[in-house]
């Protein structure tokens, strides 16, 4: 569990009093290891022709998004401190016209993912060999758009198309039915469900065999992950901490 | 004889065998005649199936990689159903593709309100970077996608079931109005295939001693003010004929370009509400108050005013 990352997370939102910290801390863990593990990328060509593709489709979660970008030197500090101000490029959704690295302009869920099939196909169209990955979350699964392209995805075998689940629950709130794994299996797709904020379980999910479907990891996370207060479905959802707080947050981080 | 889907079929192969970035997607319509284009370049084609706001989103995921995506299909699905999708994933994301659609308007007339589309081309205005055309005959059609099918704009293509089947003695070009006629009595601005019924209701004017500037307008968006302000400079009545929603259609643009210059008369023809009659294009003309007679009581009533 990343927990310098988290307090990061909870800093620029503190600071700009904008941003999802339950959201963030659910995914951070998965976000950090693509970037530190498994993305091909070159820091100083963002289009780069062979890099592989991340859409972060559950866009409200970029907090997560922007501290692994600074971790990893594809983002600075400054661009951080000015999340969600004027002049900034950063806000609480990605924008692919501002940041580079961001492939797809995400918020309204649901689009993401159709942009990811599309990516999935056209490089196959191509004849490249990148990869995508497409990180959603289990709310945003009750968007049809995510089905349609998940049952196209699969009719065109897009095996160069790793789509992972925030599995956190919020899907459950409204709709007790929780059977994400059958849905997938069920929708054609290869199925690895896994622990997203244990690096072992981290690190064998995203290490499985070429397979000719498309592939689903579904992470078992916690919404709000590291702090007690912040974790579950409640009132954090969308919540900004005061300056004690933050200094809770902090302390449960340390 | 015009048939605009059939020609949308014939200029894909002709711009697929030039272009490699080309790639046709459609809703599960058309892929009859698209037939040849399929087997021709099977990689670039995909009948993805009926699911119009997941089609645009792959489209945009398409053009984020620097292909030119083309996505068709009926109307009302691939413009209404999935603005949010063409709005968010093309327009905000700045990506560009083109969408071609068939029964815009009513020209589906038998199969009732859930197939019509009057908002289509207002909608497609309204974004950043989009071009938006009513193109009524297979020249056109030809001639505009060509223009700018790989401009990274949005480009839209409302294919019309009812082609004008009027001949250009001129050149066709994105975002210019047609002078069919020159006259100096009244003004006939007609979009898309109410060419024919323009044409119709000009003739008999003309008969009645009257003559006509008749407008053709093909591109709706970058609209040529300039042509169309000095027709109404002209005549100083005005009648615009459109198979789209009076609320938000060409009228309107025709009002702002003449805004704030000498006083005129202008009478509108459009789709007033939703029209739940069945039969074929030209009783629905009737019921929507676009046929030739319309137009005729409309220009006789402006033509009997006497300015003050």
């Amino acid at each position: 569990m990343n927990q310098d990352l988290r307090k990061r997370i909870a800093e620029i939102i503190f600071k700009s009093k904008e941003g999802h910290i339950p959201s963030s801390y659910s995914i951070v863990d998965i976000i950090n290891y693509l970037y530190t593990d498994i993305l091909a990328y070159k820091s100083d060509q963002p289009q780069w022709d062979d890099r592989d593709y991340f859409i972060l489709s559950k866009g409200h979660g970029c907090a997560a998004l922007w501290v692994v970008l600074e971790k990893v030197g594809l983002l600075c500090s400054s661009q951080l401190e000015n999340y969600s101000q004027f002049g900034g490029v950063l806000g609480g959704h990605p924008d692919r016209t501002k940041v580079p690295f961001v492939e797809a302009s995400t918020g309204s869920l649901g689009h993401g993912m159709p942009m990811a099939v599309g990516t999935a196909l056209a490089l196959k169209i191509k004849q490249q060999e990148n990869r995508v990955f497409c990180l959603v979350g289990d709310g945003e699964c009750h968007e049809g758009t995510i089905w349609e392209s998940a049952h196209i995805a699969a009719n065109r075998e897009l095996d160069n198309l790793t789509v992972i689940v925030d599995w956190n629950q919020s899907a459950a709130q409204l709709c007790p039915i929780d059977d994400l794994p059958a849905k997938w299996k069920s929708f054609g797709w290869r199925v690895i469900v896994f622990d997203g904020h244990d690096l072992n379980s981290i690190k064998n999910a995203f290490s499985q065999g070429a397979c000719s479907k498309p592939t689903v990891l579904i992470a078992k996370n916690i919404k709000g992950k590291g702090v007690s207060f912040t974790q579950g479905h409640g009132a954090w959802h969308h919540k900004i901490p005061n300056e004690s707080e933050l200094q809770e947050i902090f302390k449960a981080l340390t | 004889m015009n048939n605009l889907r059939q020609a949308f079929a014939d200029k894909m192969i002709e711009v697929g065998e030039a272009d490699p970035n080309l790639v046709v997607m459609v809703g599960d319509i058309s892929h009859g005649i698209l037939k040849p284009f399929a087997a021709k370049f099977p990689s670039r084609y995909f009948n993805i199936g009926i699911c119009e706001p997941s089609i645009v989103g792959i489209a945009a995921g398409i053009a984020a990689t620097g292909l030119i995506p083309v996505a068709h299909t009926i109307a009302p699905f691939l413009i209404e159903r999935s603005f949010e999708q063409i709005k968010l994933d093309f327009a905000y994301q700045q990506l560009g593709g083109n969408f071609i659609t068939v029964g815009g308007a009513f020209d589906y007339a038998q199969l009732g309100c859930s197939h019509h589309c009057y908002s289509d081309v207002s909608l497609m205005c309204q974004l950043d970077n989009s071009i938006v055309t009513s193109p009524a005959s297979d020249h056109e059609f030809s001639v505009l996608f060509s223009q700018v099918y790989n401009r990274g704009t949005i480009n839209y293509f409302k294919l019309t079931e009812n082609p004008h089947d009027f001949t250009f003695s001129n050149p066709i070009e994105i975002g210019k109005a047609v002078q069919i006629k020159e006259g100096t009595d009244i003004s006939i601005i007609a979009v898309g295939p109410q060419l024919k019924q323009a044409l119709v209701a000009s003739k008999q004017l003309e008969s009645s001693g009257y003559t006509v500037d008749l407008i053709y307008i093909h591109t709706i968006k970058p609209f040529d003010t300039q042509s169309v302000v000095a027709s109404i400079a002209k005549t100083k009545k005005v009648i615009v004929c459109e198979e789209l929603s009076a609320h938000s259609g060409v009228f309107d643009l025709v009002l702002r370009c003449w805004a704030s210059q000498d006083k005129a008369q202008f009478k509108q023809l459009a789709i007033h509400k939703m029209i739940h009659d069945y039969g074929n294009y030209e009783e629905l003309c009737q019921v929507a108050g676009l046929a030739p007679e319309h137009i005729i009581s409309a220009a006789n009533k402006l033509l009997s005013t006497v300015e003050n």
